[in-house]
């Protein structure tokens, strides 16, 4: 266990623990665009920044990103001052001036006070801001279809060399892991098609309902080891076929329970 | 010679002396980037043309050697010939013959391709006695200009390797980083943390395997130091850090090489192996029982590679984009494994430190920042190139004694220190010392160490955008306030240059600059705006001169100024022929007259005429 | 103490009370939940509760990609971690039994929690059909539970 203060309160945590997860559990409200659970932090988005110091700094203070810093003994922790304050300020007024269409954008920044940018805003700008959510989700996969490419203000998010991603298996991950949803797709006609790419979609047998795509059903297949069959039918007909199989052995057995 | 034991090598040094002393005459080249793009290489082989048709006495075939940077690259291509240290400068093929005949068989000196001081027109023969040579003192680039990279020979015989020699026969880890931190050597690279504080740490770090990163990563226009000893004495690196892998017990090591420089790759990898066929690398390092053995790792072009977690992450093999340092990299580096990561100029040195001792060292310089530092002097300077001065050398010194003070005798505006995210420094602070403290606390900073001089037709502003749109272009893209903040600030910049700026404008730039700097996650969105902040600084009058007369003072920022003929002028016509959208009007011998709506400012007129009868308004 | 879920299929009259009681439990946003609970006739008359097996060696833990569906070992229900979810419905795809469902109405995937155990289904069902019984010390709540059932698809093959 480690001791330390955060807005003048004693907390304790666990060693090894972000600071962002000790000041979230107090119930401290602290923006941050690119932290998820899923995936490993990066500190992309700078907006959970904390000012740090300790007894023995001699006053010096520190800002760091709090998703990336681990808790330390005697760490003293201010999350809202004036100076933060100015910081996320200014990072929301960059973030609307690059996505100046993006609602969760002009949500959170409306928060801070900040509804028009001071900056010129880019005409061309899209809801991407960067957070790499999608990139990190895709490699837990162990996929890596689409990483960050280019540099500085052209960096963009995309497949290899912006052609279909011939790892990519639709499995909509970084789509719905986009904090500004930026990523879309489309499914029509049994087709699923994200990233340029299109994906033909599972049929249930017995109903005729769409579910995963095929290459997602083989991932899970060969490396989670799910039999192929389960993906068969649509959940739907499966809780039917339960209630008729497991009627079937009650009639057998005359009573059973589960 | 293979070294099976640290004694042969004393042996060893004594053959290469003799061999080196063999020739009486050495005729050295130097094939440094600067000379070698001036046509260095035509002049190896007339000379070689020449050598192999004449047989001269006493000075054979092998007496040219092909050496690195000499140092003087504004006088390039240069050839010297030792050992009387006759300097020739701005030599062309069709020279060669004059100076075989007349220097290497009679005797005598060409006198046109001496070195004059145009201050007091002295001609120099000895190279050592020009003043800017003479007033450097030169450890890192000791053996640069003097010996042939690809001969390990040459290095033997100047002292190389001895210095490894003597820390594997006769002391322990700890006293090789105790030295070191008596020494009082700050990294090289720009941030100037001190080397034996970053030994003692990793070879603490109980973790392992533990690694050695050379970074040849060197990014910043202008800057030149770690190349020229990389192509020109790759073995002073190669000893400096197989010195560090004992140190800090070390069995891998990697130099990280940025992919503009081909040549220091080559000469790298030729003294890699020839280190290795002499029992300097690899397994038993002259039979002390250390391994340790040296990759070259190439860059991809990106400047944010310098930094050091990104430069890991590219030698790892991953996307060269920087992460949050709050682990130090020296703890949890390349492969999350202890590293120790110095700048090339910081390896050079340690071997000249072992050899003569910390004291030595630690007594030249400053007190907190000892020893020398190489800079490469550029810019609206007369004598541009290669130098290595003590540290505290004021920057007068540098840019009036050894650079030989402005071009065209115009006034002194600024000096730009550090690179790209460095500062510029105005004339009233031309007396500081150089040192690293002392940079910092005046707005600029040390880096690895590229100084560009300025004179009064530099518009500050147009330096500013200049090196925000450098930046801009090189941020990785990865953090918000680097990424956005620095976009945003170089289109205020150019705001500015354009004329169309507010006074308000200039109070955002600042607000920017101090979220830029607090919140990026490296150090090169940390240090992104000091271009800005340098400037406003000490040039915040041309800002407003900008901004609210509409003008600028460097003349400089095409939408701000005017092209006006003055009475000068005598009607060449050489203006108006040249100008490409037929601004200028007037006939022969007739004074001349610009048509301001259809001059789109391209400065050619100004440019062509001889007259200065041209005013930029 | 701890309880287990129990189906007893020949005393359900298909009354829907559980459907009900578990769409008012799993309320919010002032929107019912979907339930997780589906009462389905095998037969005329004859009614089978399908809800959530909260299997040992569950196929929907194995599907996860992100390691976001875990045992609470305090209630024995395999919850969901709505941190890590990121709703690519691979449990929903991968459960045999077609229990792990997508809610549209509140944009999640849902699956029978044991209402942090306190079943609301269990609490409402008139009939007892649906139970909450206490269990052995040192048996787990979940222990044989796919051997029960040994005639529904088979169990899953052991993780390679």
């Amino acid at each position: 266990m480690v001791n330390l203060i955060i807005n003048d309160k004693a907390v304790k945590a666990e060693k090894g623990e972000m600071l962002l997860a000790v000041i979230r559990r107090m119930g401290i409200d602290i923006p941050a665009l690119c932290q998820h659970e899923a995936v490993e932090p990066t500190g992309n988005c700078r907006l959970c920044m904390v000012e740090i110091t300790k007894k023995d700094w001699d006053g010096w203070k520190r800002c760091v990103t709090s998703c990336l810093y681990p808790v330390e003994e005697g760490l003293i922790v201010e999350t809202h001052n004036p100076k933060l304050h100015d910081i996320r300020r200014t990072l929301f007024d960059l973030q609307l001036a690059n996505c100046p269409n993006s609602e969760v954008i002009q949500k959170i920044a409306a928060e801070y006070g900040v509804y028009k940018t001071s900056f010129e805003v880019q005409p061309d700008g899209d809801n991407c801001i960067m957070c790499y959510a999608c990139t990190r989700i895709c490699e837990i996969l162990g996929k890596s279809a689409i990483s960050a490419t280019q540099r500085g203000h052209n960096k963009v998010i995309a497949p290899p060399f912006g052609e279909e991603p011939p790892d990519c298996i639709g499995c909509l991950a970084c789509a719905h892991i986009c904090p500004t949803f930026h990523i879309t797709w489309h499914d029509e006609g049994g087709v699923r098609v994200i990233w340029n790419k299109k994906f033909e979609l599972l049929t249930c047998r017995q109903c005729g309902k769409k579910t995963i795509t095929r290459d997602f059903a083989e991932y899970l297949v060969e490396k989670r080891n799910i039999p192929r069959d389960y993906f068969d039918t649509c959940d739907d007909c499966k809780r039917q076929e339960t209630a008729r199989k497991f009627g079937s052995v009650v009639i057998a057995a005359g009573e059973a329970s589960l | 010679m293979f070294l099976d034991s640290i004694d042969k090598l004393s042996a060893w040094q004594k053959d290469c002396r003799k061999k080196s002393e063999a020739h009486k005459v050495k005729v050295q080249i130097c094939l440094g980037p600067g000379c070698l793009a001036a046509g260095a290489d035509l002049i190896l082989k007339e000379f070689e043309k020449v050598f192999k048709k004449h047989k001269i006495k006493d000075v054979p075939l092998e007496s040219i050697k092909k050496t690195g940077c000499h140092g003087f690259c504004s006088r390039g291509p240069l050839v010297v010939i030792e050992p009387k240290g006759i300097f020739y400068g701005k030599v062309k093929a069709a020279d060669v013959a004059e100076i075989v005949e007349k220097t290497l068989i009679n005797g005598e000196i060409v006198e046109r391709l001496l070195y004059t001081d145009p201050d007091n027109n002295k001609t120099y023969t000895d190279w050592k006695e020009i003043p800017f040579y003479a007033r450097q003192t030169r450890i890192s680039l000791r053996n640069v200009g003097q010996i042939d990279p690809d001969n390990i020979e040459d290095y033997i015989a100047r002292g190389g390797y001895a210095a490894l020699a003597k820390v594997l026969k006769s002391m322990t880890s700890s006293q090789v980083i105790d030295e070191v931190t008596k020494s009082g050597l700050r990294g090289r690279g720009g941030a100037g943390f001190s080397t034996g504080k970053k030994w003692a740490t990793a070879a603490k770090a109980e973790d392992t395997p533990h690694y050695v990163i050379c970074n040849g990563d060197e990014g910043d226009p202008g800057a030149f130091m770690d190349r020229c000893i990389m192509e020109g004495d790759p073995h002073s690196v190669l000893e400096g850090m197989i010195i560090c892998a004992f140190a800090v017990g070390s069995q891998q090591g990697f130099i990280y090489v940025r992919e503009e420089y081909p040549l220091a790759v080559v000469n790298l990898q030729k003294a890699i192996e020839i280190a290795r066929e002499h029992g300097l690398l690899g397994e038993n390092i002259m039979g002390s029982g250390l391994s340790f053995d040296i990759k070259i790792s190439r860059g991809g072009g990106a400047f944010v590679c310098g930094e050091s977690s990104a430069l890991m992450r590219s030698v790892a093999g991953e996307i060269g984009e920087p992460r949050a340092k709050y682990i130090r990299s020296v703890l949890k580096g390349l492969y999350d494994k202890p590293t120790v990561l110095n700048n090339v100029e910081t390896f050079a040195t340690i071997p000249v430190i072992m050899d003569k001792g910390a004291a030595w060292f630690s007594a030249i310089g400053t007190k907190r920042s000892t020893g020398t530092k190489a800079f490469s002097l550029a810019g609206k300077v007369r004598n541009t190139g290669l130098i290595e001065v003590p540290m505290g050398t004021s920057l007068r010194e540098i840019i009036y004694d050894i650079g030989g003070g402005i071009l065209d005798n115009r006034k002194f505006k600024a000096v730009q220190t550090g690179g790209p995210s460095g500062g510029c420094l105005p004339e009233n602070k031309l007396d500081l010392p150089v040192d690293f403290d002392t940079l910092t606390e005046n707005g600029s900073m040390m880096g690895s160490g590229g100084m560009i001089v300025m004179d009064d037709r530099t518009c500050m502003v147009d330096v500013a955008r200049y090196f925000l749109n450098f930046l801009v272009e090189e941020s990785c893209g990865k953090c918000v306030p680097c990424r956005e903040g620095l976009f945003q600030l170089h289109k205020l910049c150019e705001k500015v240059c354009a004329g169309k700026a507010f006074e308000e404008d200039l109070k955002l730039m600042e607000d920017l600059s101090r979220v830029i700097v607090t919140a990026s996650l490296c150090g090169l969105g940390q240090s992104g705006p000091n271009p800005f902040l340098s400037t406003i600084m000490y040039f915040r009058e041309e800002y407003l001169a900008h901004i609210k007369d509409k003008k600028c003072p460097g003349g400089v920022c095409r939408d701000l100024i005017s092209y006006v003929i003055n009475d000068d002028c005598n009607g060449c016509m050489a203006c108006l022929r040249v100008c490409p959208v037929n601004a200028i009007s007037g006939s022969k011998k007739q004074k001349h007259v610009i048509d301001q709506v259809l001059c789109d400012r391209c400065g050619s007129c100004y440019a062509v005429c001889n007259f200065e009868a041209i005013d930029i308004v | 103490m701890k309880y287990r879920f129990q189906v007893i299929p020949t005393l359900c009259t298909g009354c829907r009370t559980c459907e009900l009681a578990c769409a008012f439990a799993h309320a919010k946003d002032g929107k019912l939940g979907k339930s997780r609970i589906y009462p389905l006739a095998h037969a005329e008359n004859k009614f089978v509760p399908v809800v959530c097996l909260q299997c040992d060696d569950a196929a929907c833990v194995r599907s996860c990609l992100f390691d976001a569906l875990k045992r609470n070992e305090e209630t024995g229900a395999i919850d969901i971690d709505y941190g890590k979810c990121v709703k690519c419905q691979a449990c929903v795809a991968a459960c045999p039994f077609g229990c792990a469902l997508v809610d549209n109405e509140h944009d999640e995937i849902v699956k029978c929690d044991l209402c942090q155990g306190n079943p609301a289904c269990a609490a409402f069902c008139p009939e007892a059909a649906l139970r909450y019984v206490p269990v052995e010390e040192g048996t787990a709540p979940w222990a044989g539970r796919r051997q029960t059932i040994g005639k529904l698809p088979p169990v899953l093959p052991p993780k390679k």
